[in-house]
């Protein structure tokens, strides 16, 4: 439920934002967001849905890169 | 150019300790990502990781579970809430319905969400009925659904509320002399919400090092790194090594709508009792649903609070005990068949150690 996963955002329409994680695309809230600009193209680290904070292409990417880890340790010992 | 994570392990092992130090972490993801990065294998013997208070779903009230179990099935209301609280077991009898997942295989209107603004649009489908939304979580979580509130919301949408507080449990624990660590690691995105501020009483006033840490290995290795330098060198200080998420003061929208819509109270937590300021109440009691059905969390029952019987938990959740120092770990209790939240929740200590590999506890004689 707290797990943050970085998406960039494609496309902005009032405070919702579609955004792409990995070829998945979710809607997004940006209304956390409204004291500073946030553009398309920008990345975001995204909790339940909600754009809690803006963030650097290289800071989402090594985060991604965490997770692909996770994920492979975790198929091959879960159960 | 930050470190890589060989980097700082060369740097930790190259530090002169002497005496163990004990680091607890009050995040789900943070143990997540030092259990699956295997840490606690390639730091110096000396360095202890506990995993602490991160996990929202497992000190979430029973009380608050079983009311959104009653409200399911005695009142029939539809009910949403995050996946991970529908297998949550409740403390009743063997005949009675345990959990929301029970609830809604006996005929329950209940329904996992991701997010709060699927509360809305469920209750935007169903206009004739009253949707309830149970929130259990952090502030990661808290204030989402309080800007969720201050959007504005339908008017058959309802809110029952068991959102806590992180850092209190911290100050619980070292106000009362209980605390089993002698450094934090506080959390990244709590503090990319709240700011990195509320973690500076562990500082001031227990003069204890601190440094907040992101979720990968070269971060969380960072993190430990700084708290063991404070202690070694006696410079106590609120370290950021997050400062790519964290402020000092936090994102000011998120923390304007907690305020507008919330009040800070004190909270009961599953199975450990009353912390000081660590819940959280409706400003606005018409969108609470005790304001308009019977508060089932408050009907007497046996066992009402506590963790189910045997079940250490709360201990884990402090991080006065391992996961695996708990009797029922993987024996009675694995995420196939949990017995505590712990083992329910993605974010809980078992199911992470368990998803982890860790199979064998101190009571392993007992499988």
């Amino acid at each position: 439920m707290c797990l943050g996963i970085p998406m960039q955002i494609v496309e902005i329409k009032d405070f919702n934002a579609r955004c792409e994680a990995k070829g998945v695309e979710r809607d997004v809230s940006l209304f956390m967001l409204q004291h500073e600009p946030v553009n398309v193209g920008d990345f975001v680290m995204v909790h339940v849905g909600y754009a809690i904070q803006k963030m650097s292409e290289a800071d989402a990417l090594s985060t991604w890169e965490l997770f692909d880890e996770m994920l492979r340790a975790a198929e091959s010992v879960d159960g | 150019m930050s470190l890589t994570a060989q980097h700082w392990l060369k740097q930790l092992h190259a530090l002169d300790l002497k005496k163990p130090i004990k680091i607890m972490n009050v995040c789900g993801g943070h143990e997540r990502a030092i259990t699956m990065a295997g840490l606690r294998g390639v730091l110096p013997t000396m360095i202890e990781l506990i995993p602490g208070p991160g996990c929202p779903v497992c000190i979430c009230p029973e009380e608050a579970i079983y009311a959104a179990i009653q409200l399911a099935i005695q009142e029939k209301l539809r009910v949403v809430a995050f996946g991970d609280m529908l297998r949550v077991p409740v403390n009743v009898g063997k005949q009675e319905i345990r959990s929301l997942e029970q609830a809604k295989a006996h005929g329950g209107k209940i329904y996992p969400i991701a997010s709060p603004m699927e509360a809305v649009q469920i209750a935007l489908q169903h206009p004739d009925e009253t949707v309830i939304f149970f929130v259990a979580g952090f502030e990661t979580t808290t204030a989402p659904v309080a800007t969720l509130l201050a959007q504005g919301v339908p008017d058959n949408l309802l809110i029952l509320l068991a959102a806590r507080l992180t850092y209190p449990a911290v100050k619980m624990l070292l106000d009362t002399g209980e605390a089993k660590f002698n450094a934090l690691i506080a959390p990244g995105h709590v503090a990319t919400v709240m700011g990195s501020e509320e973690w500076q009483f562990v500082v001031t006033e227990h003069q204890m090092p601190v440094a907040v840490a992101g979720f990968t290995t070269e971060s969380l290795l960072a993190a430990i790194y700084s708290v063991i330098r404070q202690q070694l060198e006696n410079n106590i200080f609120l370290d950021n090594c997050y400062p790519q998420l964290v402020s000092t003061h936090g994102n000011p929208t998120a923390k304007k709508y907690l305020a507008e819509t919330m009040q800070v109270v004190d909270a009961t937590w599953r199975g450990i009792g009353k912390i000081a300021n660590s819940g959280f109440v409706l400003k606005n009691s018409k969108l609470d649903v005790k304001s308009h059905f019977f508060d089932y969390s408050q009907e007497a029952r046996k066992y009402a609070g506590t963790m189910p019987p045997g079940c250490e938990c709360a201990q884990v959740v402090l991080g006065k005990i391992y996961p695996n120092q708990c009797p029922l770990y993987g024996a009675a209790c694995t995420p196939r068949t949990p017995i505590g939240p712990c083992m329910v929740s993605d974010e809980g200590a078992c199911r992470i150690w368990w998803s982890g590999g860790v199979r064998t506890g101190r009571f392993n004689f007992l499988r």
